[in-house]
């Protein structure tokens, strides 16, 4: 009994919380909880008109505090090592939370979302519902808690804090998958595929964390990177444990060959979620992929690199090949979302020395931004063409579109422009910036595939463009719905932001190169 | 020692995943999917015994809350689509396509 | 072996009070016959018939227990905190008192949307 009491009882220091360096995230996360407190309290027909602003104001909120922040100077990990607060996760923050800004601009529950989710469609109680002009607010705090979700995933340090994130990124994604107005039995099947493969995903990400930890001793993504060069004898946890990482993650951005529930989620999504997850969840998700392949996994480089490069042409080609073969806009969309998934792995792996390094990322965030707008405004726009049952979604009704509406049919051909990469839209430079950094970083293989592939696209874009611009409407055709403020706005913004990214990119790939300078902090 | 601790998560997190690809009720997929969850588990703690350090048993409750709340969310969602179409097979989940 | 000294007397308390309860309930409480205290113990409700096939039960089921498990569960945090409160200190508490209240949040929103009722 004396020598279990007199065993020195083992301290533990209590851990320091960095608050204001985390404030960004703390605010949103905040914002959610009051939203649930709203929804819980406020009466029905108030409650958009408290959730609007209050997620809005979070929004630019946290958005001036990661201005403040970037501004401020500091550079370390917060919360004893779990969050990393440097120049590419402040940049990546920023980016995530003006494309959240905008996409929730484009929310209109009457429009988009379900009436009430436990409804069943076709049945009464739906009627009832939509009689009596229920609306299920809480799409609101939903994305909240997604946005913050990605604020985490993407400035996560260690590989739990990263596997937290992922989860409070996914599961509101989920349900918000699920919550269209129209073409319910669609949306519900999106939300159950996307529900079923993403647990799959985060199951294999899991156990790859479980792995490392096993070989370093550590979820610490610079520690994991100190354990690499000593010899341990475990190298076949650190193998498989990689591997296992790298499906989860490449998994989230839609790489080929674990890309297939990207269209069938875009599809069936409610068009806001979609423009949410097409640019949020990717700009996080590369965020992630960049984390734990520069610094946990940097100097196993000439191990991924190899399969990297295969999963980056794959990505690249299946996207642009798949992508003609559509007949769906949003499916259109979502292959051209993986191929530029690809176009953006040709930049991860374009790494070297440090300088080498700083270009690479500094394309990176340079094409997240650009091709995040870009993907949003493509989106509002969709929201905007509508029949009677809804959004009209297959691309021959979009025929004709340039004569009926001759300026949103222009922006839209913009914003496919942009996309194929043509000079003076946002995306040439983007495309330009990251191909760059692949050529001097060695990977010229890879860019010859990518302006291929680019090329095919493009064929698909323009025969879009073709379509409604150069065929006559039908008589029944959709109409343009240009009612909603927030939606107009959106597109104006995307489209100023394409245009002035292709004109004028020297501030933002300024901010870019000054992000990327200090590279990630370890 | 630890060896046979990973045999065994090694084989859970298999039939999990093996589970996931040829079942087909989207419950049966869904608990399968909770099996490699709990094989990773059986891992991180197997592992933070070997290195003699906490951070695997702590990293082990951070799951087992997520996957709660995968329950919740996932359940949620199959419970809908089993409503509305009574059948939970995943089959019959086949609307979106090419 | 005295380190274990405690851990007989309060198992022996148990036994004690459990077997000091069952044995004075015949004597002291009322004597009230109904049909359902002679059926099979099926957790306290009126035990229904087994459908066929295994049969479906009603989601009422499913809502409660996945409230069980979603705020059992946020438990376990509970349990590493209070193993080493002591040293953690004001901090721990602080932030435990942040974590209890957010589950807080999430249980007044399922009492005011009414989860909680039965019917």
């Amino acid at each position: 009994m004396s020598t279990l009491l007199a065993a020195p009882p083992g301290t533990i220091p209590a851990p320091t919380i960095e608050y204001t360096q985390l404030a960004p995230m703390m605010l949103v996360f905040g914002a959610a909880i009051v939203g649930v407190l709203v929804e819980a309290f406020a009466p029905r027909h108030l409650r958009s008109a408290v959730h609007v602003p209050l997620t809005l104001l979070s929004l630019a909120g946290a958005f001036a505090l990661t201005i403040l922040l970037a501004v401020d100077g500091t550079r370390n990990v917060a919360a004893m090592g779990a969050v990393a607060v440097d120049g590419p996760s402040l940049f990546i923050h920023g980016t995530i939370l003006v494309l959240a800004f905008v996409s929730v601009l484009l929310f209109n529950e009457r429009l988009q979302f379900v009436s009430q989710a436990a409804s069943v469609p076709g049945s009464t109680e739906e009627e009832d519902s939509l009689e009596e002009g229920a609306v299920q607010t809480e799409v609101y705090p939903l994305a909240l808690f997604a946005i913050g979700g990605m604020l985490l995933f993407s400035a996560a340090n260690d590989l739990l804090a990263m596997f937290v994130g992922l989860e409070v990124m996914s599961l509101p994604l989920y349900l918000l998958c699920g919550l269209a107005r129209r073409r319910r039995l669609l949306s519900q099947e999106a939300a159950v595929k996307y529900f079923l493969l993403g647990a799959f995903s985060s199951a294999f990400f899991l156990y790859g964390m479980a792995l490392i930890y096993g070989f370093a001793g550590s979820v610490d993504l610079a520690k994991i990177n100190d354990a690499l060069g000593s010899a341990s004898g475990r190298d076949t946890l650190l193998y498989v444990g990689a591997a296992l990482l790298g499906v989860g993650l490449l998994f989230k951005i839609g790489a080929a060959p674990f890309q297939a529930w990207k269209p069938d989620v875009y599809q069936g999504a409610p068009t806001p979620i979609t423009a949410l997850m097409a640019s949020g969840t990717l700009v996080a998700a590369f965020g992630a992929v960049l984390r734990v392949f520069w610094v946990a996994l940097g100097n196993l480089d000439w191990d991924w690199r190899p399969v990297m490069w295969g999963v980056a042409i794959l990505t690249m080609v299946v996207g642009a090949i798949l992508a003609i073969t559509q007949t769906d806009i949003k499916r259109m969309l979502a292959y051209s979302s993986i191929a530029h998934a690809g176009f953006l792995l040709t930049g991860v792996i374009a790494t070297g020395g440090p300088a080498q390094n700083e270009e690479a990322l500094s394309g990176i965030l340079f094409y997240l931004v650009a091709y995040g707008f870009t993907t949003v405004g493509a989106f509002a726009v969709v929201t905007m063409v509508r029949d009677a049952g809804g959004e009209a979604g297959h691309l021959s009704r979009w025929a004709g579109l340039g004569k009926r509406s001759p300026l949103l049919a222009g922006v839209f051909a913009f914003f496919l422009l942009a996309f194929a990469g043509i000079p003076l839209t946002s995306g040439f430079f983007g495309k330009y910036a990251v191909f760059a950094a692949a050529v001097s970083g060695g990977a010229t293989p890879l860019v010859i595939v990518g302006v291929v592939s680019s090329a095919i696209a493009a064929f698909f874009y323009v025969r879009v463009i073709v379509l409604m611009f150069f065929s006559d409407p039908a008589p029944d055709g959709p109409t343009v719905d240009v009612s909603s403020m927030g939606t107009a706005a959106v597109v104006a913004v995307a489209a100023a932001a394409t245009v002035v990214l292709g004109v004028l990119p020297q501030p933002v790939l300024d901010l870019a190169d000054a992000a990327a300078h200090s590279l990630f902090v370890r | 020692m630890t060896t046979h601790y990973l045999v065994l998560s090694a084989l859970l997190f298999s039939i999990g995943a093996i589970g996931v690809l040829i079942r087909r009720n989207a419950i049966v997929v869904f608990m399968c999917v909770e099996l490699m969850l709990n094989a990773a588990n059986l891992a991180l703690v197997a592992f933070a015994r070997m290195h003699g350090n906490l951070d695997g048993q702590i990293i082990a409750f951070f799951v087992m809350v997520v996957a709660a709340a995968e329950v919740v969310v996932g359940l949620a969602i199959i419970v809908t689509i089993f409503r509305t179409r009574r059948s939970a097979s995943v089959d019959d989940v086949n609307l979106l396509k090419y | 072996m005295e380190l274990y000294a405690p851990i007989l007397v309060l198992g022996l308390l148990a036994a004690g009070f459990a077997i000091f309860s069952v044995g004075i309930a015949p004597f002291t409480g009322p004597k009230r016959w109904n049909r359902a205290k002679l059926d099979a113990y099926e957790c306290g409700i009126e035990p229904t018939r087994q459908p066929v096939g295994g049969g479906r039960f009603p989601l009422k089921y499913m809502i409660t227990a996945m409230l069980f498990i979603v705020f059992d569960i946020e438990i376990i945090f509970l349990y590493p905190w209070a193993v080493a409160f002591d040293q953690l200190g004001v901090f721990g508490l602080v932030e435990m008192v942040l974590f209890i209240l957010t589950v807080l949040v999430a249980y007044t929103y399922v009492w005011r949307r009414k989860g909680l009722d039965w019917d």
